[in-house]
This record gives structure tokens, C-alpha cells and sequence, in this order.
């Protein structure tokens, strides 16, 4: 998705990891995608530059769409499709 | 599918390899991996219920311990027991206890150390372990 896309997207679920270090935001998104549907959207957000990879890999192993990133002044915010 | 199994030989009673230890626990947990932690020796010593908490030894750099400690404070790093617990609430984690490493430090019971442990062992149920990991790990 364009960085537009992602912007404008509505998220159903936003999980704030930004006082956390890894693997801290990853268990956070594990933690909150129990609670979506099939098709629904979540970001996280994190301030831990490995958490940007992890995540990635994570929704690949786990059958999730990473939709992509979208990059703050000092944050990131990661869109994740539930599987 | 069934879940990946993660062994780990915990030998290391310091915090900083603690808190390796909860890090890759805590990715064993985002992952669902079963995980078998077999407390060894020093690390039986940290697991005493009144060692847990205030145990502050560190194994490497130890001339930068006191910046160590403090830098996971500033970066709100939980607590190794802590990390260990969240990864017990997130996967299916059983930690045993060595029974000869219990019994240096003279734990006897699984009542001496913190409750995160679940039972007292023979080296054997490791190696039982350890054979059928995907992953096998030695801190």
C-alpha cells in the first residue's frame, strides 16, 4: 500500500507500544490481534527500530498481511491485516 | 499445525543473561512455541524466592554494571521474572527446577523458589527434551 493509503486507513484497533523495547511492541501486537476479526485492521505503535523487521516476519509466519509503515517524527505506526 | 518447541539450558544466575533470556522468551511466545526451561545451577540461586528479586549479579562488562541496570530502567526493560512471566501467560512455558542445582543453593522443595517454577527435575527429562526441539539454547 502507498503511504497514502496507509494514512488514510481506519484502523479497528490501535495498540500504543511506544514505551516499550523489543520484544515488547511484538508481544503487544500478539496480545491485541486475539481480539480482532478475520479482515480487521490494527497498528501498533513503536519506537524500537527491530521491532519494524519483526513484525513483518511475525504476520508472514503467523498468516497476517503487513500492510507496511508509515514513519512519525519519532515513531513508527505498523498496519497489520488479521489473517 | 503443532507448535515449534524451544529448549532452554538456563545455567547463568546473573541478570543480564536473565534478561537475554526473557527477550528470546518473549519471542518464543509471540511465535506460540513450547517452551521446556531447565534451571541449572546458578541460575537455581536466582530463582530462590529470596534471591529473585534482589540478586543484581551481572556475568559480563561488570565494570558497566551499575549503567547496565539503570539503562533497562530508562527503557522500562521488565523485570527477567517478569518477562518470564508474561511469556508463561502467552505460550505454554514449563520451567523445572535441576534438582542438584536446587540443592546447592538448599532448595529441597518447589516451595523455595518463586512461582514461576513448576517442578523439580532429573537431568534426564531434559535430554528427552532437548531431542525432540527445534531449538535448543544454553544461557
Amino acid at each position: 500500500m502507498t503511504q497514502d493509503e496507509l494514512k488514510a486507513i481506519t484502523v479497528d484497533k490501535s495498540v500504543d507500544a511506544r514505551g516499550t523495547s523489543c520484544p515488547g511492541p511484538l508481544l503487544a501486537a500478539k496480545k491485541a490481534i486475539g481480539q480482532l476479526a478475520s479482515g480487521e485492521i490494527m497498528e501498533v505503535m513503536s519506537a524500537d527500530e527491530g521491532t519494524k523487521r519483526d513484525i513483518p516476519k511475525w504476520c508472514a509466519k503467523k498468516k497476517h498481511d503487513f500492510l507496511g509503515i508509515v514513519e512519525e517524527d519519532s515513531y513508527s505506526r505498523l498496519f497489520i491485516k488479521k489473517g | 499445525m503443532e507448535n515449534k518447541k524451544l529448549t532452554l539450558a538456563l545455567f547463568s544466575g546473573s541478570v543480564d543473561k536473565l534478561t537475554a533470556a526473557g527477550v528470546i522468551l518473549g519471542g518464543a511466545a509471540a511465535e506460540d512455541m513450547d517452551v521446556e526451561i531447565f534451571v541449572l545451577l546458578q541460575a537455581a540461586f536466582a530463582f530462590k524466592k529470596e534471591n529473585a528479586m534482589t540478586n543484581d549479579r551481572v556475568a559480563e562488562i561488570t565494570d558497566k554494571k551499575d549503567e547496565f541496570l539503570a539503562s533497562l530502567d530508562r527503557l522500562n526493560a521488565p523485570h527477567w521474572t517478569e518477562a518470564f512471566r508474561m511469556a508463561k501467560e502467552m505460550t505454554n512455558v514449563n520451567i523445572h527446577i535441576c534438582g542438584f542445582a536446587g540443592k546447592v543453593w538448599n532448595g529441597y522443595k518447589i516451595e523455595d523458589f518463586i512461582d514461576l517454577a513448576d517442578d523439580i527435575c532429573g537431568i534426564g527429562e531434559y535430554m528427552t527434551a532437548a531431542e525432540e526441539a527445534d531449538i535448543n539454547l544454553f544461557i
